[in-house]
């Protein structure tokens, strides 16, 4: 009697406490739940359910500890857009860039690098084309990435048609795109889009 | 005689328990050679076809002028177009019939002003290809005739060329060996181990007949030769019930000290995602590196989660028609962010920052995240507790080459140190660095 009352003890402590690990969707058990969730509203981790951590919560509002949404932004979200008119300023000093995307010739015909051609603007220029363009573009840029093969429509730099293609035409591309390819300017900044371009001019030589 | 007595005691007493430690390894050799069966099971999915073209001679047609068309076709139109099947483009072969040339070189050198001149047959095809632009070639006269040639040359011989594709995929065995001869090793053992089985038995037998037949043995003996094994009688010895006890509470203890040292680890937590996002495919298969979507992880705290817009560069165009890729497509319709749900969530008494390890420190994803392109479903796959950021820390040495900023800390630390400069040298392990 004595042993089985031990043994279900015991099986239960270790059900018990293998419950505190994560496992699939569960996140497992906290120590101190007050000190591990942001009080202040904290980009990249919303949490919307009102009554999340309700049993401890101390709030003055009522609502659950966890609760972490801005009731006053679109879809209570935590983080928001930079207001409409504003300039995002950087250490280039460079103006927003303001071509408008039907305008490429234009682009094509007055847009100058701001950067010099050397060394190690090329190299930086060749590290960024293989985090951003090399899956589509191929590392020799023949259209020929991995995803560059299922994608299709990729132009080899070195073709008859882009092969003479000025630096503006080729910031202007990366910045809005141009046939299959899309607008890359909310993944690279203007400083980084003419480091590729220096890069893509080596490719079109090749 | 006592002699006699230990003399049946050993033989018995060792005979049956070899038996069925046998019996055991029998069983292991089995089920391992199962498992090895498994494996060669999945090797043999993964052998790829042999696809090499085979040479097929020119039947009339100038070969250079055909290589010349290849080597063109490669550079300018095979993005697009191929010659037997529609891609972005339609196919080629037979263009030429159903074109004339003059119409066909307009066409490849601007072919807006074509469809812009109300050709019906040009606004057709622009209208069956979703109004895709055909990027503008300026391409020699000669030039453009050789790229037919060779697609010609491609239409005429692409029938031949996929039976002998055809003919030349063969399965390749020679990787197989290995695992095959494990087999065979392990049938043989298992074989042996059965045969020494069968003849322990058998002397078990042959003995035990034996004894009984003899007269001189005692009630004792008698008792020892012709023991049945008790299962009941074992489980209730005291040395039984006395380990059984011991190892339950050990198991006990262990599994209470490992469930304590799990609270507040989320090590493992592979949460369902709104969106069955594959990381296995994009960054595994397609090798997409993690800055394109990742776009802060160079640039500030978060590495953050990339918005819609990065999806739709490629899923605005491939894979229109999946179910999920129609999820992103609801978002952005119903201007609703996709609700992914946080894997990583360190504990809000502690600052980290992705740029610092990433750019700085020039730390791999995988030091942290683990494996991550093969993941099909994101997991959490370090602990991410304060003992494990320090043991880094205390491991991991600081790249000073080229960088003028540490020559004073890199002099400083010679001083008093051999060991080469680590983070915790340079503050890696102040308290105030990660919490404040």
């Amino acid at each position: 009697m004595y042993q089985k009352l031990n043994s279900v003890i015991g099986i239960s402590i270790i059900l018990l406490l293998a419950a505190c690990g994560a496992k699939g969707d569960k996140t497992g058990y906290e120590y101190a739940p007050q000190m591990y969730h942001s009080v202040p509203y904290e980009g990249l981790s919303q949490v919307m359910d009102q009554s999340a951590g309700q049993m401890i919560s101390n709030r003055e509002d009522g609502k659950g500890e966890f609760y972490n949404s801005n009731p006053h932004n679109p879809n209570e979200m935590t983080m928001r857009l930079p207001p409409e008119y504003t300039v995002k300023r950087n250490r280039y000093g460079l103006l927003p860039y303001n071509i408008p995307k039907d305008s490429l010739e234009l682009a094509a015909r007055q847009l100058k690098s701001p950067l010099s051609n050397d060394d190690a603007v090329l190299a930086e220029g060749k590290e960024l084309y293989g985090r951003f363009c090399t899956h589509c573009h191929g590392t020799s840029g023949g259209g020929d990435g991995l995803v560059g093969q299922v994608y299709m429509g990729i132009t080899p730099y070195n073709s008859v048609a882009v092969k003479d293609k000025a630096e503006g035409h080729i910031y202007h591309v990366i910045t809005y795109g141009k046939g299959r390819m899309q607008a890359h300017a909310s993944q690279l900044d203007p400083m980084e889009r003419w480091k590729i371009v220096r890069y893509v001019q080596t490719l079109q030589q090749q | 005689m006592p002699h006699d007595k230990f003399h049946y005691e050993f033989m018995f007493g060792t005979l049956r328990p070899a038996c069925l430690s046998l019996l055991s390894l029998l069983l292991f050799f089995l089920l391992s050679l199962n498992s090895v069966q498994g494996q060669t099971d999945s090797s043999q999915v993964e052998i790829s076809p042999d696809n090499t073209a085979v040479a097929v001679t020119s039947d009339g047609t100038d070969e250079a002028v055909v290589a010349e068309g290849e080597k063109l076709f490669n550079t300018n139109c095979r993005a697009c177009h191929a010659v037997d099947k529609k891609l972005i483009g339609p196919a080629l072969a037979g263009v030429y019939d159903r074109r004339d040339l003059d119409w066909i070189k307009l066409f490849i050198r601007n072919s807006q002003a074509v469809i812009a001149s109300g050709d019906e047959y040009a606004i057709d095809l622009f209208e069956e290809y979703n109004k895709t632009v055909m990027t503008p070639f300026n391409l020699a006269d000669s030039e453009i005739e050789s790229i037919l040639s060779f697609i010609k040359f491609e239409a005429e011989n692409v029938t031949s060329a996929a039976q002998t594709d055809a003919g030349v995929a063969s399965t390749d065995t020679g990787n197989q060996a290995p695992s095959s001869f494990l087999s065979a090793v392990l049938i043989g053992l298992v074989v042996v181990l059965a045969l020494i089985l069968v003849v322990l038995f058998l002397i078990i037998g042959f003995l035990t007949k034996f004894l009984q037949q003899r007269d001189e043995l005692d009630e004792a003996d008698r008792d020892i030769v012709n023991q049945k094994f008790n299962l009941t009688k074992l489980v209730k010895s005291p040395a039984f019930v006395g380990i059984v006890a011991f190892v339950f509470g050990i198991l006990v203890l262990k599994s209470v000290i490992d469930g304590l040292y799990q609270v507040g680890i989320q090590q493992g937590y592979a949460p369902k995602q709104p969106i069955a996002f594959s990381h296995k495919l994009h960054a595994g298969q397609f090798e997409i590196d993690c800055n394109y979507c990742h776009t802060g992880v160079r640039k500030s705290k978060s590495a953050n989660i990339p918005s819609a817009n990065i999806c739709m560069n490629c899923h605005g165009q491939i894979l229109t028609e999946s179910l999920e890729i129609q999820k992103i497509y609801a978002a952005i319709e119903n201007d609703r962010p996709i609700e992914w749900v946080r894997v990583h969530n360190l504990p809000d008494l502690a600052y980290f920052n992705h740029e610092q390890h990433v750019k700085v420190g020039d730390q791999e994803c995988q030091t942290c995240h683990g494996q991550i392109q093969e993941m099909e479903v994101v997991e959490q796959f370090a602990p991410l507790t304060m003992g494990w950021c320090i043991s880094c820390h205390k491991e991991t040495k600081v790249d000073t080459k080229g960088n003028a900023y540490y020559d004073n800390l890199v002099e400083l630390h010679a001083q008093h140190s051999n060991e080469p400069l680590k983070v915790e040298d340079i503050g890696g392990l102040e308290c105030a660095k990660c919490h404040y």
